[in-house]
């Protein structure tokens, strides 16, 4: 039986443009930074495998486009996710102030099972810009966040520099593997949609 | 409902199939749509409801709206949908007969359909929008003299309606499951892909001669199809007989293309090119100036499809059974696409020009655009008449004046928003975070392109200083993600910000739709590319269809910026010139993408991608992809489609311009 058991974990990154996703998880899985990245245009993943008590997984990072108006699309890429990354830039109120939005967003087209427990982390991203000097969203004010939220896991990073990359996303994981372990208890291991799909026509009482 | 009810009901809309059912002679099913009657007017059809002045509105424009009658009738215990548009009665003489039977909606049996979504305003129209199981949508149906209330509580008669559990106002069609589970299906609608059925007069509506009542055939299948998507679960599968029939009518193309290449092969006349595409291996060519800025989002990944070529079909896994390419692309790009000619240089061009400076025969300036390019000294003279920013008919004089006029212009245009101080800036939050979205995106546009690389780059500014003073030019629209990726060619090309400036809203006044906010112009080329895959590949069509990948939104980013991230900087303006000559077609870059997808359809299904995989292959695929034997394909698929293609077209599709403003390009001649 435990053969069966899932070893792909998604996680999808969201945010305002400009915040950092796509640095962050390229620093995260390619260990690079570049000035240089584009805009992100629909959305992209990268995988990495990442090992838990001797079990292997496939973490699935979703990358998506920023802006507001490509939300629409959200249907398609976020369903099946285990794991949200909320990202704002701590020199950016206003990316800060939209995480409600993105929140959400992500519950109502991601609709997972169990919206009150559904695992995000929040990352404070660009925390090397100007020394910190330009910051201003405060930790206190970021956590106080998290914790309205039922105590969200939060981490200051530096994509750049690679400052906390890495224990975000190993946080990332042990939640997106949770969410997952959670749904094994009550979802079979495989499901075929072919048969729900007919039970749901044929059962028609017209 | 029993098992066996069920398959019944499947197949009781079509009267030729049971017909040949009783015969015992169902491998012999008809789908002549001429032939065939739909339940409503079939004897045994009860009507259940009928509601006149029911609407769709194509697009915006209160001339295009298309009247019709709603009804539902139902036949062995089936309920099913139909919406007939009214002949003759048509406000507007453009709207075709083709164009209003596209969006037809024939006996839709309630066993496809998974939601309907009723939208009651105070002010202004009904409307319901209904979506089927395979998560594509009709347009939304708009009841002019109301009715919606009464129209659901008569389908809750029939049916098992439940109001989905997060929006009131989602019904969903027999839904057993837990509401709650199933509120994605109505979350999904805004980005739900409109259907139009694809029926087509079986006259054509053209001549009669064989080759359009050929077509008008194939065009009878396809909506056959369509209508009873159902049925393609069955054995007796309409798809195959279409993708049967698809393969009778290219097969002689093919036979033609076999002839003609082995005519070629023996004469050796120096075809080493065509010999190479002849064995299926695309030509990659990097100029070396250029390599620098390849993809530098695709240096590595764990999965990488980089390693091997993503168009070799040899080494697909699992053996899996792909079924044949009814159209082998390559075999009739050979017989109708023509080989790229060397770019057109000034000499050439003036050619073009009377003594005046007007452009004599722009068909003939667009077709040489397209078999070639421009050479890039002269693009900045050629693109502005491409792109509507001059006029075919213009003289340098006329032209050197409309300079200086758009020039001054722009720059009161420009003053709108230099002229706003620090102080009003506080109190003009749009304005600031407009602005911070253009400043954050051109600093990372193609900035590892020379023209545009380095620190405190002026062309930098300019572009910004363009993009903010688009954003207020047409304000509605604003600036959206992707715009700066086609500004930057443009400025490239014209080295001018004013020119600049004019050529982008030129080539907005096409596109800016794919930047609307509702995502309109992105999805009804998405769902225009859906319908020309299923009339140039069917068997991969049903593959998606499997997959649930009909969305096609692994193509987004091709149509978002026309591929501007999938080809290199110089390949991608020659992409363009080709486009923007709407040579044989306004929505060559749809054929393009059918082009590629059927360059890697063994890949695709031989290795039986999910769509997460497909979305990653695809993006991969960037910086792999030849330009010319691409652009070939898509010219024989364009031309194998002909007027079919053109119908699987929703009117109004970007890059058209909606119809109401074609009157305002008049010098565009017989572009349309």
């Amino acid at each position: 039986m435990p053969s069966r058991r899932r070893t792909l974990l998604k996680v999808i990154i969201l945010g305002d443009s400009g915040v950092g996703k796509t640095s962050l998880m390229n620093q995260y899985v390619n260990k690079k930074f570049s000035n240089q990245y584009k805009a992100t245009i629909g959305a992209d993943f990268l995988t990495k495998e990442v090992q838990f008590e001797d079990r292997l997984f496939t973490l699935q990072i979703w990358d998506t486009a920023g802006q507001e108006r490509f939300q629409s699309l959200g249907v398609a890429f976020y369903r099946g996710a285990d794991c949200c990354v909320l990202v704002y830039d701590v020199n950016s109120m206003k990316s800060f102030d939209n995480l409600n939005n993105w929140r959400e967003e992500f519950l109502i087209q991601a609709s997972p099972s169990d919206p009150e427990n559904f695992p995000f982390v929040l990352i404070g991203n660009k925390v090397d810009v100007d020394g910190g000097n330009s910051r201003v969203v405060s930790e206190k004010k970021a956590k106080a966040w998290c914790a309205s939220k039922g105590n969200i896991p939060y981490f200051e990073t530096s994509a750049k520099e690679g400052t906390n990359v890495e224990e975000a996303f190993q946080c990332i994981a042990k939640n997106a593997l949770k969410s997952g372990e959670e749904e094994e208890l009550y979802l079979p291991d495989t499901i075929d949609v072919g048969t729900s799909n007919q039970q749901r026509s044929t059962g028609c009482e017209c | 409902m029993s098992m066996e009810a069920s398959e019944l009901q499947d197949l009781s809309d079509d009267a030729d199939y049971a017909a040949s059912q009783q015969q015992g002679s169902a491998s012999m099913m008809r789908c002549d749509s001429g032939k065939r009657s739909s339940p409503s007017e079939h004897d045994d059809a009860e009507l259940i409801y009928l509601k006149d002045n029911v609407a769709i509105h194509p697009t915006q424009f209160a001339s295009e709206r298309i009247s019709g009658r709603l009804k539902l009738t139902k036949q062995d215990s089936v309920l099913f949908l139909s919406w007939i548009p009214y002949k003759g009665q048509t406000s507007n003489a453009k709207l075709s007969e083709k164009d209003r039977s596209l969006y037809t909606i024939t006996a839709v049996p309630f066993t496809e359909v998974r939601s309907i979504r009723r939208h009651t305003p105070a002010l202004g129209w009904q409307y319901v929008i209904v979506v089927l199981t395979s998560g594509l949508a009709f347009p939304p149906l708009y009841f002019y003299n109301g009715g919606v209330r009464e129209f659901l509580a008569i389908v809750k008669q029939h049916v098992f309606l439940a109001r989905s559990a997060e929006d009131a106002n989602v019904f969903l069609v027999n839904d057993f499951q837990s509401p709650l589970q199933r509120t994605l299906s109505s979350l999904e609608l805004p980005s739900s892909l409109p259907v139009a059925s694809g029926q087509y007069p079986s006259d054509g509506g053209t001549s009669n001669d064989n080759q359009g009542r050929a077509s008008a055939d194939v065009g009878n299948r396809v909506s056959s199809v369509n209508q009873y998507g159902l049925r393609k679960q069955k054995s007796h599968d309409p798809t195959r007989d279409l993708s049967i029939h698809l393969l009778e009518k290219f097969s002689l193309v093919t036979k033609f293309a076999r002839d003609t290449t082995t005519q070629l092969f023996s004469e050796n006349n120096g075809f080493g090119s065509i010999d190479k595409r002849w064995n299926n291996q695309p030509v990659h060519s990097y100029p070396e100036k250029l390599s620098n800025i390849a993809e530098e989002k695709h240096q590595e990944s764990p999965h990488s499809y980089l390693d091997n070529d993503p168009f070799k079909d040899e080494e697909i896994a699992n053996n899996v059974d792909v079924p044949d390419d009814p159209l082998e692309v390559n075999k009739l790009s050979l017989v109708w696409g023509k080989p790229r000619q060397p770019p057109m240089g000034r000499k050439e061009f003036t050619a073009f020009l009377d003594s005046e400076g007007r452009v004599v025969e722009s068909k003939a300036l667009r077709e040489r655009v397209f078999y070639g390019g421009i050479e890039h000294q002269l693009r900045s003279e050629v693109w502005p008449f491409l792109l509507g920013y001059y006029a075919y008919d213009s003289t340098y004089a006329e032209r050197e004046y409309l300079r200086s006029v758009k020039q001054m212009e722009y720059a009161t245009l420009k003053q709108q928003w230099q002229s706003i101080s620090p102080e009003q800036a506080k109190r003009f939050t749009k304005y600031r975070e407009r602005k911070g979205l253009i400043d954050k995106d051109v600093v990372r546009t193609d900035r590892a392109f020379e023209y545009y690389e380095g620190d405190e780059n002026l062309n930098v500014n300019i572009m910004r200083d363009i993009l903010l003073t688009y954003s207020f030019y047409n304000f509605d629209l604003g600036y959206c993600q992707g715009m700066s990726d086609y500004l930057s060619p443009i400025l490239y090309v014209m080295e001018n910000e004013s020119e600049s400036f004019w050529c982008f809203v030129a080539l907005m006044e096409r596109l800016g739709p794919n930047f609307n906010r509702d995502q309109n112009g992105m999805h009804t080329q998405l769902f225009a590319l859906s319908k020309l895959v299923e009339l140039l590949d069917t068997p991969l069509h049903n593959y998606f269809k499997q997959n649930d990948c009909l969305n096609y939104f692994f193509c987004f980013r091709w149509i978002l910026i026309q591929f501007k991230r999938e080809f290199e900087y110089e390949k991608t303006m020659q992409l363009w010139e080709v486009l923007w000559t709407h040579y044989h077609s306004e929505h060559l870059h749809l054929y393009v993408c059918v082009a590629i997808l059927k360059r890697c359809r063994s890949k695709i299904m031989g290795e039986q991608m999910d769509f997460d995989t497909l979305l990653k292959f695809i993006n991969e695929l960037s910086g792999h992809i030849d330009l010319e034997s691409t652009v070939r394909d898509a010219e024989a698929l364009c031309i194998c489609a002909g007027e079919n293609g053109a119908a699987s077209i929703p009117p109004g599709t970007p890059p058209s311009l909606p119809l109401d403003d074609i009157m305002l390009y008049p010098l565009e001649d017989d572009v349309l």
